[in-house]
C-alpha cells in the first residue's frame, strides 16, 4: 500500500515540476523576444501598443503586472479548466489543436510498440534457446544495427525509397482524404495502408533493443534451478518455454517497455512530420518551426502527462505481476 | 595476565530481522559479553556456526556498533571508549586494530592489482615516504608471509593467484601497518588442510616479531588448541562467553557442559581411543533459534544436567579452579 | 609484437614504455580477441580520422552548380551531387565535424555527471539517497527528446551564445538519470563487498574508498554508458538539427539530412545518393559505437580476460 502511494506521489510531483518548468521557461525568455512580439502585432495588425501588449499577455499568459506567484497560480487553474492558451499563429485553442492529433498518434504507436514488442520477445527466446548458433549470432548482429539505427534516418530511407523512388505506399497523410472518415472497410484499409510505413519505421528501430534485452533475460533464466528443475521433472519443453523462462524473463523488461513509450513519443515528432501524419508530432514539429509557443508548451505537457501516467499504470501492473514487489524485496 | 589492550564491557549486539511487514524480530547476536585481551597475548574464541564469534570480533574493531555496553581501548594511559575516538586517537587505534578476515577470494579488490592493494596503507600512515619506498616495503612484505620472489605478485590481479596466496597477501596486508592486535577470523577455515599450519605458524611468527596480540576466531577446536597452546581459549554459544580459561586447562579438563560436548566432537583419529570416549548425552540436538533463545541459560534445553534453575535464571561466569565458568553447577 | 627502439632506457622511456604497454597495446590486445568489438574499434578510429584528417585531403566546395544536380556516383563525383550540385563524398568528409566532437563530449559530460551523482547517492545513503533518487525517478519518466526540443526552442530564442558545451550540457540533461541509477545501485552492492570492510579497517579516507576502491568496480559501467551516451547525443544532435531547431552550418550531417526530407519529392532516380549517402554514415557510426561497447566490458573487468 505504502509503495502505491509513493508511486502516485512521484507521479504527481513529475507532473508538477513539468508545469513548472514550462510556466517558467516562458518568462525566462529574455524581455526583447516579447517586445518583439508587440512589435510584431503592432505592425502586422495595426494594434496600438496597448492592445498589442493584452494580446500578446493573453496568449502567453503573462501579466506583467501581477506578481509573479499569482500569475502561477492563474497558470496552473487555467491548466486544470482546460484553458491551456491559444495557438499563436492561429489562435485555436492549444487543447483542440492537440485533441485533433492524439488519436492517431495513439494509434500509431501503440500498433508500433505491441508488434514491436511481441516480435522483439519472441525472437529474444529463441535467440536464447539456440544461443551461439547460426541464428543466434545473425540475430545479434541485426539487432544491434537496429538499435543503433536512429528512427528518423529509417523514416526518411523508407520514405524515399518506398514512397518516391518505387511508389508502393503513399507518403502522404494518415488516410485518403477522398474518402469519408467511418468504420467502413474503405477507410480503415486506406488508414492502414497510410499508416504501414510509419509502423515500419518505428518497429525495425525498437525491435533490436527487445530482442537483445530479452535474449539476456532468458539466458538468465535458463540458469535458473527451477528451470532444470522443471526439465526434469519431464514437463514438456514448450510448456517450460511459456510458463516458466517466458513470464520470468519478460518481467525485466516491463520496466523498460513503460520508459519506452517516452522514447517513441520523441521519435514520433520526425516520423509523422516526414510522412505528413497528423499526430500530435506533427503538430509539435509544426509549432516549432513557427515558433508557437503556447503550443509547443501545451504540446510538452500532453505529451509528458501521457508518459507519466503510462508509466504509473505499467508500475501498478507491475506490482500485481510481480509479487517480489509487492512485498518490498528489492525494488523499493 | 599484562594491561588488557582492548576491553569489551558488557558488550551487546542486536541485528533486526524480518521482512517490512509483519512484526519486527530481533537476533541477539552478542550478549552482553565483558571480554579482555592484553598485550600479546592470544584469545582463541570457539564456537559452533552462528553463536556471534564474527560479530564479537568485528565489535571489537568498530567496525560495528554495539547496541548496548562499550568497546575500549588503552590509549595515553587511559581507558577510551573506541566509538568516543576522534583525530589522532582514532587514527593510532584505527592503525592497531586489524583483521584478517575468512574469505581470501573476496577480500581483496578484484580490480586492483596486489601492489595497489598493499601500498595505499603504507602511504596513508606515513610508513613509506613515496610510491617507490611503498613498493619496495610491500615486496618486503610479500617475502615475510612467504610469497617468493614478490615481483612476480606485485603485478598481479587476485583473479590469479589461489586462495593460499590471497590470504597470505591479506596477512601482509593486515601487519603492513604494525597492529598491535589482529583479530583473525576463521583466517584458515576456507584453506586446504595441508595450507593450514603453515598459515598458522606464519602468524605466530608475526606474533613474535612484532609483538601483536590475537583474537583467534575459529570453530575447529583442534586449531584452536594448536594456536592457543599456553595461552587462552574463550567457549561461545549462543552469543554469551560460558568457559573462558588457560587453554591446556580447559582441554584437558572441561567443566561446561558444552565445552564438554565440543571436545568429545573432535575427531581422534585413533580407533580405540574414540571408541572409549564418552559422549555427553544431550537432550536435544536442535540449536535454538536466535530470535527466540530459551530463557535462563540457553543451553539448559540440550545440557543434560540440566536443572530447574537453569531456566530460569542466567548464570554469570564464575571463577572455578582458576578459569571462569557460566553454569549453575558450580 | 611492437618493436621500441632501443633509446636511452632514462625513467622517462620506461614510464612511457610502461604506459603504452598497459594502457594501450594491452586493452587492444583484449579488443582484438572479440571480432565485434574490432569491427567497432575500426569504425570508430576510420571516423575520428576522417573528421579530424579528412578534411585536409579532401576540399569542400559549396557553391552551388545547378546544372550539375543530383548526379549519381562518379570519379568525380564518388558519392554523387546533391540537390545544388555540390559534391557529397566532400560534404560527407566534412560533415561530422560538429556531430563527432558534440557526441564525445556529452558522452564525457552525462557520465561525469551521472556517475557523480550516483556515486554519491549510493555512499552517503540516508535522506540524501532518499531526495537524489526521486530527483532521478522523475528525470527519468520526462521524455527526453521532447524537453530536448522545448529546450533547444527556448535556447534559440534566448540569446545564449549557442557552442559545443552549450549543447552538451544540454544533452546531457535527460541522459545523466539513468546512469545515476544504475551507478547508484552498482555502489550500494559494492559496499558490503569484504574488501570494503578491509579498506575502512585500514583506516583508508573516504575519498580513497571512493576514488580507489569503488570506482574501479563501476568502471565498466561507466566506460560502456559513455559510448552509449555518445549513441544517444549523436542521435538527439542529428535529430535537432534535421528538424532544423539547432543552428547548423551547410554541409553537416543534420543539414543533410533536413535538406533530404525537405526536397525528398523531387529528389529523382540517381538522386537517392543525396539521402543515402548521410544516413548510412550515421547509421554506420552508431553501430560502430555500439559493438565498440560491447567489448568494452572486457578491457574493464579483469575477471572476462582469457588467457
Amino acid at each position: 500500500m505504502k509503495w502505491i502511494i509513493k508511486r502516485t506521489a512521484t507521479a504527481l510531483l513529475t507532473v508538477y515540476i513539468v508545469i513548472t518548468i514550462t510556466f517558467f521557461l516562458i518568462r525566462l525568455l529574455p524581455g526583447s523576444f516579447i517586445e518583439m512580439m508587440i512589435y510584431y502585432y503592432m505592425t502586422q495588425y495595426g494594434m496600438s501598443e496597448i492592445e498589442a501588449e493584452e494580446m500578446v499577455y493573453s496568449l502567453y499568459g503573462i501579466a506583467p503586472k501581477k506578481p509573479v506567484w499569482e500569475q502561477y497560480i492563474d497558470y496552473i487553474c487555467g491548466l486544470l479548466r482546460g484553458d491551456w492558451g491559444k495557438c499563436y499563429i492561429t489562435g485555436i485553442p492549444v487543447l483542440e489543436a492537440l485533441f485533433v492529433g492524439l488519436p492517431w498518434t495513439v494509434f500509431l504507436l501503440s500498433i508500433s510498440m505491441t508488434i514491436s514488442f511481441a516480435l522483439g520477445v519472441g525472437l529474444g527466446i529463441l535467440m536464447a534457446y539456440r544461443r551461439g548458433g547460426i541464428l543466434d549470432n545473425a540475430s545479434s548482429v541485426f539487432a544491434s544495427i537496429s538499435r543503433a539505427t536512429p528512427n528518423f534516418i529509417l523514416g526518411l530511407l523508407l520514405l524515399y525509397f518506398l514512397t518516391i523512388y518505387y511508389p508502393i505506399f503513399p507518403s502522404r497523410g494518415s488516410y485518403d482524404i477522398s474518402i469519408k472518415p467511418g468504420f467502413t472497410l474503405e477507410f480503415i484499409s486506406s488508414v492502414l495502408y497510410h499508416s504501414f510505413l510509419p509502423i515500419m519505421a518505428y518497429v525495425i528501430t525498437s525491435v533490436g533493443g527487445w530482442m537483445l534485452a530479452m535474449r539476456g533475460s532468458a539466458i538468465r533464466v535458463l540458469g535458473e534451478d527451477y528451470v532444470i528443475a522443471a526439465e526434469a521433472r519431464g514437463l514438456k519443453s514448450g510448456r517450460i518455454a511459456r510458463t516458466y523462462v517466458g513470464r520470468n524473463a519478460i518481467l525485466p523488461l516491463f520496466a523498460s517497455f513503460a520508459i519506452s513509450l517516452g522514447y517513441m513519443f520523441g521519435g514520433s515528432v520526425f516520423i509523422e512530420t516526414y510522412f505528413a501524419y497528423n499526430g500530435i508530432g506533427h503538430i509539435i514539429g509544426l509549432a516549432m518551426s513557427w515558433r508557437d509557443y503556447p503550443l509547443i508548451q501545451g504540446g510538452f505537457l500532453l505529451i509528458t502527462l501521457a508518459v507519466v501516467l503510462s508509466n504509473f499504470i505499467a508500475d501498478l501492473l507491475y506490482g500485481k505481476l510481480d509479487p517480489r514487489v509487492r512485498r518490498g524485496g528489492m525494488y523499493s | 595476565m599484562t594491561t588488557p589492550l582492548v576491553k569489551a564491557e558488557k558488550v551487546s549486539k542486536i541485528f533486526p530481522v524480518g521482512s517490512m511487514f509483519g512484526a519486527k524480530k530481533y537476533i541477539k547476536a552478542v550478549d552482553g559479553i565483558d571480554l579482555e585481551i592484553g598485550e600479546n597475548e592470544i584469545l582463541a574464541l570457539v564456537g559452533e556456526s552462528g553463536c556471534g564469534k564474527s560479530t564479537l570480533g568485528r565489535l571489537m574493531l568498530a567496525l560495528l556498533k554495539p547496541s548496548s555496553g562499550s568497546v575500549s581501548y588503552y590509549i595515553n594511559h587511559k581507558y577510551k571508549d573506541v566509538w568516543s575516538l576522534k583525530g589522532k586517537e582514532f587514527r593510532e587505534y584505527r592503525r592497531n586494530a586489524q583483521l584478517i578476515p575468512q574469505d581470501p577470494y573476496s577480500t581483496l579488490n578484484p580490480m586492483k592489482k596486489v601492489i595497489s592493494a598493499l601500498t595505499p596503507p603504507l602511504l596513508r600512515y606515513k610508513i613509506a615516504r613515496n610510491r617507490r619506498e611503498a613498493r619496495k616495503m610491500a615486496a618486503e612484505l610479500l617475502e615475510i608471509v612467504g610469497l617468493s620472489p614478490p615481483e612476480d605478485f606485485l603485478e598481479r590481479f587476485p583473479c590469479r593467484l589461489s586462495g593460499g596466496q590471497l590470504q597470505r597477501i591479506a596477512i601482509a596486508r593486515a601487519i603492513s601497518v604494525k597492529p598491535k592486535f589482529i583479530v583473525a577470523d576463521e583466517a584458515v577455515s576456507m584453506l586446504d588442510a595441508s595450507l593450514r599450519i603453515e598459515i598458522l605458524n606464519l602468524l605466530l611468527n608475526i606474533r613474535k616479531s612484532l609483538k601483536t596480540a590475537y583474537l583467534f576466531i575459529t570453530h575447529d577446536l583442534a586449531i584452536a588448541r594448536y594456536f592457543a597452546r599456553n595461552e587462552r581459549i574463550a567457549i561461545m554459544y549462543l552469543g554469551n562467553i560460558v568457559e573462558i580459561g588457560r587453554t591446556e586447562e580447559i582441554i584437558q579438563n572441561p567443566l561446561h557442559p558444552y565445552t564438554q560436548t565440543l571436545l568429545a566432537t573432535v575427531p581422534i583419529p585413533d580407533p580405540k581411543l574414540a571408541r572409549k570416549r564418552e559422549l555427553p548425552k544431550l537432550r536435544s540436538m536442535e540449536i535454538p533459534s536466535l530470535i527466540s533463545p530459551p530463557p535462563g541459560c540457553k543451553f539448559n534445553t540440550r545440557c543434560p544436567y540440566a536443572e530447574s534453575i537453569c531456566e530460569k535464571k542466567v548464570p554469570e561466569l564464575r571463577e572455578v579452579k582458576g578459569r571462569l565458568v557460566a553454569c549453575h553447577l558450580f | 609484437m611492437v618493436c621500441i627502439p632501443k633509446l636511452r632506457e632514462g625513467k622517462i622511456m620506461r614510464g612511457l614504455k610502461s604506459f603504452l604497454r598497459y594502457h594501450i597495446l594491452e586493452p587492444l590486445k583484449i579488443l582484438a580477441s572479440d571480432k565485434r568489438a574490432l569491427v567497432g574499434l575500426s569504425i570508430v578510429i576510420f571516423y575520428v580520422l576522417m573528421v579530424a584528417v579528412g578534411r585536409l585531403f579532401i576540399p569542400l566546395d559549396l557553391t552551388p552548380h545547378r546544372e550539375k544536380r543530383y548526379l549519381g556516383p562518379s570519379w568525380e563525383h564518388p558519392l554523387g551531387t546533391d540537390f545544388a550540385g555540390r559534391d557529397i563524398l566532400a560534404q560527407i568528409v566534412h560533415g561530422g565535424r560538429d556531430v563527432l566532437p558534440v557526441a564525445f563530449l556529452t558522452g564525457f559530460v552525462t557520465v561525469a555527471i551521472g556517475t557523480a551523482i550516483g556515486i554519491t547517492s549510493g555512499y552517503v545513503g540516508g535522506k540524501l539517497d532518499l531526495a537524489i533518487t526521486t530527483f532521478i525517478d522523475i528525470f527519468l519518466t520526462i521524455p527526453g527528446f521532447p524537453l530536448l526540443m522545448v529546450v533547444a526552442v527556448w535556447l534559440l530564442q534566448s540569446g545564449i551564445p549557442i557552442n559545443i558545451f552549450i549543447i552538451a550540457c544540454v544533452l546531457s540533461i535527460t541522459a545523466w538519470a539513468g546512469l545515476a541509477r544504475s551507478v547508484r545501485a552498482q555502489v550500494l552492492s559494492i559496499r558490503e563487498e569484504a574488501f570494503i570492510e578491509a579498506a575502512r579497517c585500514l583506516g583508508l579516507s573516504r575519498f580513497h574508498i571512493v576514488f580507489n576502491e569503488i570506482l574501479p568496480n563501476v568502471m565498466p559501467y561507466i566506460a560502456i554508458n559513455f559510448m552509449l551516451s555518445s549513441v544517444s547525443a549523436i542521435y538527439s544532435y542529428t535529430g535537432l538539427q534535421a528538424l532544423g531547431l539547432i543552428p547548423y552550418e551547410p554541409g553537416t550531417w543534420g543539414a543533410m539530412i533536413n535538406m533530404a526530407q525537405a526536397y525528398v519529392g523531387t529528389i529523382t532516380g540517381t538522386g537517392c545518393w543525396y539521402v543515402l549517402a548521410p544516413s548510412i554514415t550515421i547509421i554506420v557510426l552508431q553501430v560502430g559505437l555500439v559493438f565498440l561497447s560491447q567489448g568494452i566490458d572486457k578491457i574493464f573487468n579483469p575477471r572476462l580476460r582469457e588467457r
